[in-house]
């Protein structure tokens, strides 16, 4: 449960970005969670709505979970995979010598404002 | 309305002051061993550390919800430990550290971070070390690595403790290896007993290579 940690340094990110872009008011906040970044996407909603409603500029905003599937290549035969569990061995030849290619992100994608 | 565009890495308050502890011990090896409330950390470091102590000079950070038992067994060893009582908390944080640390000093070579047994939590905060290094026992179920994967993936180096119960349980080192390579394959594995000894130099041999690595 680090999810409140996190969401308040979201709505940092978000604010500093809304206030250099000269925005009254903040509709939107896209996040893109990768499934290996050990953050639950509910959770992370559950904090952004707790504490939006101390700043008036994100108070009426959404956070938008752009969850990122876990795909990997195979450094053995370049296989390229899509895991749904973790657990990363090449679906062709078997080798754990796999890379990942996405899954662990943990980003402040783009915001929408007037 | 318009979209602005950002991508941009969300850094906790714990990562910010995690990259502060790295940089202010960037000489130092930083090992956080994990595990499970009685896999054996604190024996394992007991012993090891006992093979260490006269070359390195090594402290230990001790994290329970209540007591100071651990930071004393290991403080009875002659090497310096201190006690954070993390009381609700589940986990160490590097706030954590940096206060242990304003106690015992920087001047190290070796400082060893015994996590709050849970294997939950403590995958997820960053405590500036070098590589968490997670602990199994043999009676735990050879399985665990794939139960637990975040802390699996965050692991540097794999111990299977307490290897002398082999023959009492249905615990198979191959399979437990298995599960934990398709999860990180760069893991480097350990079998051991605290009992008999065995493989305890090996995990002596890998905290100084780590030290050294960080003194070149």
């Amino acid at each position: 449960m680090h999810e409140l940690g996190i969401a308040s340094s979201l709505i940092e990110i978000v604010l500093d970005t809304a206030n250099a872009n000269g925005a009254k008011v903040v509709r939107s906040v896209t996040a893109k969670i990768g499934r290996l970044s050990a953050v639950d996407g509910e959770a992370l909603k559950f904090a952004f709505d707790a504490i939006k409603e101390e700043y008036p500029l994100i108070a009426e905003s959404v956070l938008i979970i752009d969850s990122v599937p876990v795909t990997g290549k195979c450094n053995k035969c370049g296989a390229t995979d899509t895991y749904d569990e973790m657990f990363f061995a090449c679906s062709k030849c078997g080798s754990y010598e796999v890379e990942l290619i996405t899954g662990e992100e943990l980003t402040v994608s783009e915001i929408e404002v007037d | 309305m318009k979209t602005v565009n950002i991508q941009e890495k969300i850094l906790t308050k714990n990562e910010m002051k995690a990259a502060e502890m790295r940089e202010k011990l960037k000489n130092v090896a930083v090992l956080n061993f994990v595990s499970s409330p009685g896999s054996g950390k604190t024996s394992t470091l007991e012993k090891v550390l006992v093979m260490l102590k006269d070359k390195y000079k090594i402290a230990v950070v001790e994290g329970d919800q209540q007591t100071t038992h651990d930071a004393d067994r290991i403080n009875a060893t002659g090497v310096q430990a201190f006690q954070v009582n993390t009381g609700n908390a589940c986990h160490l944080e590097a706030i954590d550290i940096e206060r242990a640390l304003n106690t015992l000093g920087y001047d190290l070579d070796l400082l060893i971070i015994e996590n709050v047994g849970n294997l939950v939590c403590p995958a997820e905060y960053d405590l500036g070390e070098d590589a968490k290094v997670v602990l199994l026992s043999v009676t735990e179920g050879d399985d665990k690595p794939a139960k637990y994967p975040v802390m699996t993936r965050a692991g540097s180096a794999y111990i299977i403790n307490k290897i002398d119960l082999l023959p009492y349980v249905d615990f198979s080192v191959e399979k437990c290896i298995a599960y934990a390579k398709g999860i990180q394959p760069e893991l480097e594995f350990f079998t051991t007993s605290c009992r008999t000894g065995e493989g305890l130099d090996k995990v002596a041999d890998y905290i100084e290579r780590m030290i050294k690595a960080k003194k070149a």
